[in-house]
């Protein structure tokens, strides 16, 4: 055949069908998502076994599911347990199974896989930071649907940990290889896994789901690591929800562009709380009740919300939000009163201008934020250099990257530091014991606050307390930090979700780690 | 006089945009506290995002800060900052450059292999890694930036000096006797200096970007000191709010590196010899064939 200018010319019309053919992905893309949810996520799931601390939360929570699930303003739900008793005073929980649920590859859900996963994890060292690992004793399967766990202490929270994403959920028997190692995320959810890599994640619906089976057929997991990308990809209509403190965080300036924009966006009172610690090991004009006091009074919470958090952010006089089980008795929020922090300061000899001094000492302290840990944080520091610098505190700012606050705050190395409170469903108890007990090492979160001599014993008493008594050592604890100002509240975070307009039904999660697809309807 | 006639005539011979900007950059710095019209940390969180007024003539920042304000004290910690980092590495660079120079042979010659392990690694890299061991704080940053910036004046000034020590004033210096102090401090190290500098100009604009970048990342200048990186950085989560908070930082920048290079890329120009124009050409071959028909 001759080569001539028509040949090139038909072939020329070939080409795009021939590229329409080839990727029925790429197409796939074009058609505006149709039955699937879009999900922006910052990073990739990674690794998804249930029993190691890796993969992403809210895609975990996609495929597994736990005994009870943790609802709105502490409600325990039923999930894969349909009724459950904790008796021999704390010391036995008596689990029932829900009948008539299978894994995702047919296998049943019974007493023997409860077991085979509770071998998994249960009792092992790696785990001790959970109560229910720590003090387990030995379990017994009753029948095929009644599994008891025996414990060797009463076990504190113990509703709360098997309501956690890891490492109490539940992966399918059949779902490792010859060696018992982990081989592929098969769960009780509604969601099967059908692809995953460094770009994201695919999700089928699961048919034979034993709750309500979503309204749509596919979610489609898009890693896009830059915020302002998951912003212009939700406003192009690429992707359909984005939002969570973990998945990928919106943050609230770019919550108002959103809205401006005509997204809808969902905000809601968070569980976490963000607040001030303070460290007098390190500076001992912190040792100084009425420093403290002329610290908390000396900023405005409420300026800060609105400014930087244009007015999402609720400003905070407790530890945690209303929304957080045992959250305590409201204290009111600090206002700002200069005058009455001068005078404070002033009664307490430490006088002098522009920045106050006592025995030779000036009144200076070192505030560390990270704006990877709290996004406007620096700003929030710079207030906070201003309006004390007002009351003749002088305040440095040293602004530190995610690993260094990682080793600074364990380590002490900070006048003043930001710390955010774990939310839901760890609380009031993973806070309590994770940034209060100093006794208890957790890690790179450090402590909010360390007082062995007042602090630890309230801890330890509330978390020994019988269940009648549980409310008044847990007040104990907040009244001996309220009188004694060892840590300022800043303001209660809010959950913020954005979604598209052919998203409907739409409801901000209990907790920042699920994926809320639930209840969720697509328009096309 | 004749000297400020000579300086008038060689700054006329600059390209004007640059000198403009480099010049205003320079007058702000040095008179920033008093041109301020107000106080660069001044908050007011009531009037935050202003729109210029006459009251703020660029508006004002998220915490309400007068943006003017802040771009003029801004101007000062760059060129501090700049100079800072300048002096250091060129009294270093220039040190090692001309010691190299002057010596020759291993001296040089090891000498130079540090230097090369120097320009090896791009500065900002060795910037951040000095800040990321050290810390940050402003000293540190002014010190890594010094460590990055050193051995790319210590080539040129070797270069330059062993050009210098060619010279046949340097031979003659030799044959009459000069001692070797005479010959480096006299000689040597002017010459070597004036060059230098030249090199200086050009980098000067660089410098000054490494310091916004810096900042930017959270690693150089800390509050409450302004700073055009920071500034940027603190602006862009109302990019789409604000705009102008952002684009001015940038622009400010943009203005002051483009004029340091071409101050930097005219002067070196300038001390390249160009062709006589054809007027002073005929001229001066009059005045040849003038004396040709003196001699006898």
């Amino acid at each position: 055949m001759k080569t001539t200018r028509r040949t090139i010319l038909k072939g020329m019309a070939g080409l795009p069908a021939m590229f329409a053919g080839l990727s029925p992905l790429a197409a796939l893309a074009q058609q505006g998502g149709g039955d699937t949810l879009r999900v922006a996520a910052g990073k990739p799931a990674g690794d998804l076994d249930p029993h190691k601390y890796k993969g992403l939360w809210a895609i975990q929570d996609l495929i597994f599911e736990p005994l009870i699930r943790y609802g709105h303003g502490g409600k325990m739900e039923p999930a894969l347990a349909t009724d459950w008793q904790v008796e021999d005073d704390g010391k036995l929980f008596r689990v029932h199974l829900r009948k008539g649920v299978t894994f995702q590859d047919g296998t049943p859900w019974d007493g023997a896989a409860m077991a085979w996963n509770l071998d998994r994890w249960i009792g092992k060292e790696s785990n001790s930071w959970m109560n229910a690992s720590r003090l387990f004793a030995n379990y017994k399967v009753v029948d095929g649907h009644t599994v008891e766990i025996h414990f060797k202490e009463p076990v504190l929270g113990l509703l709360n940990e098997f309501a956690y994403v890891r490492p109490v959920r539940f992966l399918s028997p059949k779902s490792v290889g010859a060696d018992g190692a982990y081989a592929k995320p098969v769960g009780t959810g509604a969601w099967i896994e059908a692809s995953a890599d460094n770009n994201g994640s695919t999700f089928t619906r699961f048919d034979g789901y034993w709750g309500d089976k979503p309204d749509f057929k596919r979610i489609e997991v898009k890693v896009l690591p830059e915020s302002r990308s998951r912003m212009a990809a939700l406003r192009a209509g690429e992707i359909d929800l984005t939002g969570g403190d973990f998945l990928a965080p919106i943050k609230a300036t770019e919550a108002k562009t959103l809205e401006k924009a005509g997204i809808p966006v969902s905000v809601e009172l968070g569980t976490t709380t963000v607040v001030i610690g303070l460290n007098p090991d390190r500076n001992s004009a912190l040792k100084d009740l009425a420093v403290r006091q002329a610290i908390n009074i000396g900023f405005d919470r409420k300026a800060i919300g609105q400014v930087l958090y244009q007015g999402l952010a609720e400003p905070a006089g407790n530890l945690f939000p209303a929304s957080v089980p045992l959250a305590g008795k409201r204290f009111p929020v600090p206002a700002r009163d200069p005058v009455a922090a001068k005078k404070l300061l002033e009664d307490a000899g430490w006088k002098g201008a522009p920045i106050r001094e006592k025995d030779g000492k000036p009144l200076k302290l070192e505030i560390v934020v990270s704006e990877e840990q709290i996004a406007g944080s620096r700003s929030l520091a710079e207030i906070l250099q201003a309006q004390l610098g007002e009351i003749g505190i002088g305040l440095t700012i040293r602004s530190v990257d995610h690993a260094s606050r990682h080793s600074d705050i364990p380590a002490r190395t900070f006048d003043m530091a930001l710390f955010t409170t774990f939310g839901a469903p760890y609380e009031p108890f993973g806070t309590i014991v994770g940034l209060l007990l100093s006794t208890y090492d957790n890690g790179v979160d450090g402590k909010l606050v360390i007082d062995p001599a007042k602090l630890d014993p309230l801890v330890l008493a509330a978390t020994s307390a019988p269940q009648d008594k549980v409310d008044a050592a847990v007040q104990a604890i907040y009244d001996q930090m309220h009188a004694d100002v060892s840590m300022l509240p800043l303001f209660y975070s809010p959950a913020i979700w954005a979604h598209t307009k052919r998203v409907k039904g739409f409801t901000v999660p209990a907790t920042e780690y699920d994926l809320p697809y639930r209840g969720i309807r697509l328009e096309s | 006089m004749r000297r400020l006639r000579d300086l008038f005539q060689a700054l006329a011979q600059l390209p004007r945009l640059a000198f403009l900007a480099v010049g205003l950059f320079v007058l702000l710095g040095v008179l920033a506290p008093w041109l301020a019209p107000y106080d660069p940390n001044a908050q007011d969180l009531l009037a935050t995002h202003a729109d210029p007024s006459w009251q703020h003539w660029l508006g004002t920042d998220h915490l309400g800060r007068d943006t003017l304000s802040r771009l003029i004290v801004s101007a000062r910690t760059s060129l501090v900052g700049m100079s800072l980092v300048l002096l250091i590495a060129l009294s270093v660079g220039i040190t090692i450059g001309t010691v190299a120079g002057y010596r020759r042979g291993w001296v040089e010659e090891v000498l130079m292999r540090i230097v090369d392990v120097g320009l090896a690694m791009p500065s900002l890299i060795v910037a951040l890694a000095v800040i990321g061991i050290f810390g940050t704080g402003y000293w540190n940053m002014i010190l890594a930036l010094a460590l990055a910036w050193w051995p790319g004046s210590a080539r040129i000034s070797r270069a330059v000096a062993v050009g210098v020590m060619n010279r046949p004033h340097i031979e003659s210096l030799r044959v009459l006797g000069a001692s070797p102090g005479r010959i480096y401090f006299h000689h040597l190290l002017p010459s070597t200096i004036g060059a230098v500098l030249v090199y200086a100009t050009a980098d000067a604009g660089a410098v000054a970007l490494s310091i916004a970048t810096l900042s930017f990342l959270g690693l150089g200048i800390q509050p409450p000191t302004p700073e055009w990186g920071q500034m940027l950085v603190d602006a862009l989560p109302y990019l789409e709010s604000a705009p102008w908070q952002v684009i001015l930082p940038g622009l400010v920048l943009t203005l002051v590196v483009i004029g340091f290079n071409l101050l930097g890329e005219s002067i070196a120009l300038n001390r390249v010899p160009t062709p006589l124009p054809r007027r002073i050409l005929l001229k001066r071959r009059a005045m040849a064939a003038d004396w040709r028909k003196a001699a006898p």
